[in-house]
């Protein structure tokens, strides 16, 4: 276990060193994607300037709603940027590589990159408009609601990486997912950044029960806040995070161990 | 006098190449419908039961979010057209052809925008038109107008991507700022938040920018708010700002090739 530990150690080492190994690009790179990853909040902020609300939603309200999806990406990404890329890792043939190993796969793919400029925009992101809206959406703090912040936001993590879990696995199967996840995971996303209550009936049973990105932000979320359009869902959503992510998350693990084993590989 | 059969080349070979990936197709469609479903949905709640905002009507700003977000889907810019050459040399062989480089940048970017237009564009809009509805058009005189506007909107959107590709002359890695120029045309140009909903002093600074020019300029003649006179001040505003964008380019475009060193062979 003490070898493990170390072994991870060393690998987020060298995945940290190999990315900011030209720091001028390193920091205008995170900036360009912290920048990029702004845009839905600038726009959201100059709307409600001239609009008051969002359905009952203020401007701090909606930037707390958008920190918890950042913040969750970008600590995702730490651990899950093997398996976001891992199509390229069959398709190269890299894959044999990881399996030659005498450690664990999925521990591999998981320690051995980092995308840290995705974690150092999307998790900065996140972290500003936390520190932005925490203060001013009338939540108290106290160790009550740290503690459901803090599990919700580890459910919110283990919910995103079980999707990526998922999409990697079907590449066993697939030769091409990239369009899969564009449309299931980046374009779902999209719709995320803002109260589900305001979308069509069909788009929220999707951002509930397919890709349930409203278990990362919109739940926890109304927990802390308890908005009116609350009254449409059950009250048991507001709990139910962590059990969502750790249900996904192993569903997606299992999926992954049974198809590992009928891996083939795309070398000769 | 100029040849224009290689670059009707370019833009044939540009507009065939993209027939073959259907799959990447019919995602870039549903990319296209979903985000103008996304704004569709928030104007809607935003508006709640009003008619209308500063005489801003709910399918005015449908309207303006499926052109802008249409038209967007359809003004093909490649970012990396020249970042790529010059990353890998292939610049050299391209100066060698008796052709000009900006020139089919413009033509394979035309064939693709062709395309998008017939393939992307015309679907997406009738997948919208059938669900959220849009205004008509202010008259078969001003869509003209409309038109050629918005080609000329697709001028400055070109024209800011060619200058901003400069960059790769000087800079190894233009990712970073090709990035946060489209961050720029994004929030600015009125795609992501119609541009009468900006504060006064945001309109006062876009005044003095390109941006709006882009795409808001063909929304307001689409939808019959300026006058005629209005609208072809708007147009040479336009086209003055293809000119001087284009100049600047045109300008590192020269200075580049002097300094360019392309290593290996």
């Amino acid at each position: 276990m003490r070898d493990v530990i170390h072994l991870a150690g060393v690998y987020t080492k060298i995945t940290a060193k190999s990315w900011f190994q030209y720091r001028v690009d390193a920091v205008l790179r995170s900036l360009a994607v912290f920048l990029r990853e702004s845009t839905g909040v600038i726009v959201i902020y100059f709307t409600l300037l001239k609009f008051d609300d969002l359905n009952g939603w203020n401007t701090h309200e909606l930037l707390f709603l958008y920190s918890l999806l950042f913040l969750t990406y970008g600590i995702m990404i730490i651990f899950f940027t093997g398996l976001r890329d891992f199509g390229n890792t069959v398709r190269s043939g890299n894959f044999d590589r990881f399996i030659l190993r005498p450690r664990g796969l999925l521990f591999q793919l998981i320690f051995a990159n980092a995308d840290w400029f995705a974690a150092v925009g999307h998790g900065g992101l996140g972290l500003v408009l936390f520190l932005v809206s925490a203060g001013k959406v009338g939540v108290t703090w106290n160790l009550e609601t740290a503690v459901y912040y803090l599990v919700a936001v580890a459910g919110g993590v283990l919910i995103q990486g079980a999707v990526f879990l998922f999409l990697a696995t079907l590449n066993i199967y697939l030769f091409e997912t990239r369009s899969l996840k564009e449309l299931l995971y980046y374009n779902m996303r999209k719709f995320a950044g803002y109260p589900i209550s305001i979308f069509h009936k069909a788009v929220q049973f999707i951002i509930i029960y397919i890709m349930p990105f409203a278990f990362v932000n919109y739940f926890p979320a109304q927990y802390l806040l308890r908005k009116e359009d609350m009254a449409g869902y059950p009250q048991a959503f507001l709990y139910l995070t962590p059990v969502v992510g750790i249900g996904m998350y192993l569903l997606a693990y299992l999926f992954w161990r049974y198809s590992v084993r009928y891996y083939k590989s795309s070398g000769n | 006098m100029m040849k224009f059969a290689p670059y009707f080349a370019y833009a044939k070979k540009c507009f065939l190449g993209r027939s073959a990936y259907r799959f990447d197709h019919l995602m870039n469609i549903m990319s296209t419908c979903l985000q103008i479903f996304i704004f569709w949905g928030i104007y809607r709640a935003l508006y709640g039961g009003n008619t209308e905002v500063d005489g801003i009507t709910l399918p005015m700003v449908a309207t303006n979010f499926v052109l802008s977000m249409g038209l967007g889907a359809v003004f093909s810019v490649n970012d990396y057209f020249f970042p790529d050459k010059i990353h890998d040399g292939s610049i050299a062989t391209e100066l060698l052809r008796p052709i000009s480089v900006p020139g089919r940048m413009i033509a394979e970017n035309a064939g693709n925008a062709l395309f998008n237009l017939i393939f992307r564009f015309a679907p997406a809009l009738i997948l919208v038109v059938l669900t959220i509805g849009i205004s008509a058009p202010a008259g078969l005189g001003m869509f003209t107008v409309f038109l050629l506007s918005a080609m000329l909107g697709y001028g400055v959107l070109w024209v800011i991507s060619f200058t901003v590709q400069m960059a790769a002359f000087w800079f190894v890695n233009v990712w970073s700022i090709t990035t946060i120029k489209n961050v720029f045309v994004n929030v600015l140009s009125g795609s992501m938040i119609p541009l009468w909903f900006m504060p006064e002093w945001m309109v006062g600074v876009l005044r003095f920018t390109p941006f709006s020019s882009i795409y808001f300029t063909p929304v307001q003649i689409y939808l019959g708010q300026l006058t005629w006179q209005e609208a072809g001040l708007k147009c040479a505003v336009q086209a003055v700002w293809i000119l001087l964008i284009y100049l600047a380019g045109d300008f590192l475009w020269k200075k580049g090739q002097k300094k360019l060193v392309v290593q290996g062979g």
